[in-house]
């Protein structure tokens, strides 16, 4: 920049700047400035616009096969991504077709998929089975996969839960996790503690440790969802699981008298359950657990990331017992994960292809062999060499249920679940005297949600 | 942001004090006060930032089994991990392209509109001024939805974009942050023009110079303190911007380092010191580039406001 040159003082020209015309070489010169300047900045930003496909060559979508894949795992951030990027190599193996993988983390993902579903996006994406998927499938955002069903070792649970409210399937699910109640069996064995059968059983337990001074149930409130587990599980032993998915989906009534009943029953069990969970983050409940200071949680299959190895080692697992009898302890909360084909991708052929493909036993394989940590396939076909011991007992007990619920924020509206329920279940840990206020204020929003 | 706001509450604090002493408002016993409570505010401010900086050196195990108010369990690797799994080389590389462009192209625009609004009299000058700050008073997410569809409807070649259109690029990016900047900047440089002598440009006139000399050779190196003073800002704020990134980009590898932030957190786990580690990580270029330009920061700005 050039400073401006001073010369010996003139005697000042009374044209003000506005009369004086504005010359035309000047403003063409300013132009090329700028355009200079935007052509600078352009070419910055084009240095990396490319998507980087997993796999040599060009982004999918251009050959015929080739796809683009959307995945709720950032790049690296551990066992799972390892699992998706080796599903999606394995693909490329098979058929020659290149699978571009566009990786973003879980939370973003999740927060952004209605402009991800209204932008640009991929072919096959990750997604929850459920009324999650089923809103999409109700909009026309994501495609109809029912000539791909039947799939070869899918059960008629989990086509259920690929299922929305048309009767077609628009999902194939690849995995699960099972909600359950956890235990170190080493503080099991050390006070002589069985896992309890009955309703008697688990009530003469919780006494128990009570008198030798462990809490029984590690609880947190922190992250909103996690007393929804809680919620789920009693509302399912007591109503069972066809009222559940009723109740979530608006045809019953959360001020009904079999919803008060839930919360009149989780209102005898709080004592028995970890005081200030409020201010509780799950992590930190899971590390009471582990300690010894608490002798149980309730929590989905993910509490071993919370606790030390040694620890995760020493869990164990049993499903909450039957508080019913005539209702029974046949249904559980085990929310599936899996893929969807997006109505707004590129190519649906290709989409559909490879999601044909990602439900098979091939891909659930090809994934856990390359992770350190599998995760349990929705195909049984798949192989459970990798499995551990916790994860061997959740098929069994996945297997025998009778009933699969995806957990109280996949089985309903989003909004309901996350801004009403949630504030709700808070409220009622807060002032759990206060049933009626708290269930008829969830029936009054969640009419005007569900409509 | 926390950061910066507490740096220029530390730096501001003691020139306040000292014009304030000038006048004799504040004696020596009244000046020590207002240091105490102001060092006392700066500690209320810094201490989750230091909070967070000493957990980050400690590993996870460490503090779950000993809880946080315990000392000990010193380690480096959570930056080693952070960096790595958060692909901070890539995210941090984004963030430049969408910073530069956008600051250099925010400074630019707005240096011309505060030129003419500063420097002619035309009649609908004020308006123009107003017009520019009332978009300022817009909040984004007001525009959340109009603004991603219109960037949906316009197509860019595939050099430019690889989806097709401005959804998922950089220029999309870099346009609706300069878009929003654009009226505080108008704002502050034409203010800060108002206040250069006129018998310059009366001189320059004489001279033969030309409008776009008058405005590039005359009043862009004068103006330089308050274009490094809104360069500091505006690289803090851009740098910083959140909201769109996530709104208008849905690649992973596209995302600025404030967004790959959440690449350290699992779907349920989160490791609490290793995302600390990320924090500062992330904080620490809008740290170099504030107390870099510091000086710029406080005097430019003060400058620009008073006047006019």
């Amino acid at each position: 920049m050039a400073r401006p040159v001073t010369r010996g003082p003139r005697p000042s020209l009374t044209i003000p700047g506005s009369v004086s015309g504005v010359d035309r070489r000047s403003i063409l010169r300013g132009a090329l400035g700028a355009g200079a300047l935007l052509a600078a900045s352009g070419s910055l930003a084009a240095c990396s616009s490319d998507s980087t496909p997993a796999t040599s060559g060009g982004g999918g979508g251009g050959k015929p096969g080739n796809v683009k894949f959307g995945i709720n795992e950032a790049k690296g951030s551990g066992p799972a991504y390892d699992r998706l990027a080796a599903i999606a190599a394995a693909y490329t193996q098979k058929t020659g077709a290149q699978v571009a993988v566009n990786a973003v983390d879980h939370n973003t993902f999740q927060e952004s998929i209605t402009t991800y579903l209204q932008g640009s996006p991929d072919d096959v994406f990750t997604w929850f089975a459920g009324y999650r998927m089923a809103q999409f499938a109700d909009a026309g955002q994501i495609s109809d996969l029912s000539d791909i069903w039947p799939i070869d070792g899918m059960s008629d649970a989990f086509k259920k839960a690929a299922t929305a409210e048309d009767g077609k399937q628009y999902f194939v699910p690849v995995s699960y996790y099972p909600w359950a109640v956890f235990y170190r069996k080493s503080v099991f064995e050390k006070n002589g503690w069985t896992e309890p059968k009955s309703q008697d059983d688990f009530m003469a337990l919780l006494k128990d440790m009570q008198g030798k001074k462990i809490t029984p149930f590690a609880f947190a409130a922190k992250d909103a969802w996690a007393p929804m587990g809680t919620f789920d599980i009693l509302n399912m032993r007591l109503n069972g699981y066809d009222f559940h998915m009723e109740l979530t989906k608006g045809k019953k009534k959360w001020d009904s008298p079999e919803v008060k009943r839930v919360f009149e029953t989780w209102k005898t069990l709080l004592p028995y359950h970890q005081e200030n969970s409020l201010g509780r983050t799950w992590q930190e409940a899971a590390t009471s657990m582990a300690k010894g200071e608490c002798g149980m949680y309730l929590l989905g299959s993910f509490v071993v990331d919370g606790v030390p190895k040694d620890a995760a080692d020493d869990l164990d697992f049993f499903t909450f017992p039957a508080l019913d009898a005539s209702i029974g302890a046949d249904a559980l909360d085990a929310p599936i994960d899996g893929f969807c084909v997006a109505e707004g991708g590129a190519d649906q052929e290709a989409g559909k292809a490879f999601a044909k493909w990602l439900g098979s036993a091939e891909a659930a394989d090809a994934g856990n062999n390359a992770s350190s940590v599998p995760f349990i396939a929705a195909n049984s076909g798949a192989s459970t060499a990798k499995y551990g011991p916790l994860q061997k007992k959740s098929v069994e007990v996945v297997q025998n249920a009778k009933s699969i619920a995806q957990f109280l924020d996949r089985d309903t509206n989003a909004d309901l679940a996350n801004t009403v329920i949630t504030v709700a279940l808070q409220n009622f840990i807060k002032k759990p005297d206060d049933i009626d206020g708290i269930t008829a204020s969830i029936q009054q929003q969640a009419a005007s949600i569900l409509g | 942001m926390s950061a910066t706001a507490t740096a220029s509450g530390t730096t501001a604090a003691p020139a306040k004090a000292e014009t304030a002493g000038q006048s004799g408002v504040l004696n020596r016993r009244r000046g020590r006060v207002a240091t105490t409570v102001m060092f006392v505010l700066a500690l209320i401010w810094l201490f989750p930032l230091l909070w967070a900086l000493y957990n980050s050196f400690r590993s996870y195990d460490y503090t779950q089994t000993n809880g946080y108010l315990s000392v000990g369990g010193w380690t480096l690797d959570n930056y080693k991990e952070a960096w790595t799994r958060g692909s901070f080389g890539l995210h941090l590389k984004n963030s430049l392209l969408i910073t530069v462009p956008a600051v250099a192209l925010t400074l630019f625009l707005s240096s011309l509109v505060a030129f003419v609004l500063a420097r002619f009299s035309y009649r609908f000058n004020l308006t123009l001024l107003g017009v520019f700050l009332a978009a300022n008073l817009l909040p984004p997410q007001a525009l959340l939805i109009p603004v991603f569809r219109m960037f949906r409807e316009i197509p860019l070649p595939q050099f430019m974009s690889s989806s097709g259109s401005m959804l998922n690029s950089f220029w999309a990016l870099i346009l609706v942050n300069t878009a929003f900047q654009l009226g505080f900047c108008t704002f502050v440089l034409s203010n800060y023009m108002k206040t250069l002598p006129h018998e310059i440009y009366e001189s320059a006139e004489l001279d033969g110079a030309s409008v776009w000399r008058q405005y590039w050779q005359l009043t862009m190196p004068l103006v330089r303190p308050a274009l490094a003073a809104l360069a500091t800002l505006q690289v803090t704020w851009i740098y910083n911007e959140f909201f769109w990134a996530t709104v208008l980009l849905s690649r992973g590898d596209k995302y600025p380092v404030t967004s790959a932030l959440n690449n350290l957190r699992g779907q349920f786990f989160a490791d609490t010191n290793l995302v600390a580690a990320g924090s500062i990580i992330v904080a620490l270029p809008v740290l170099v580039v504030f107390f870099v330009l510091q000086k710029q920061f406080v005097s430019g700005l003060t400058l620009g406001s008073t006047k006019g």
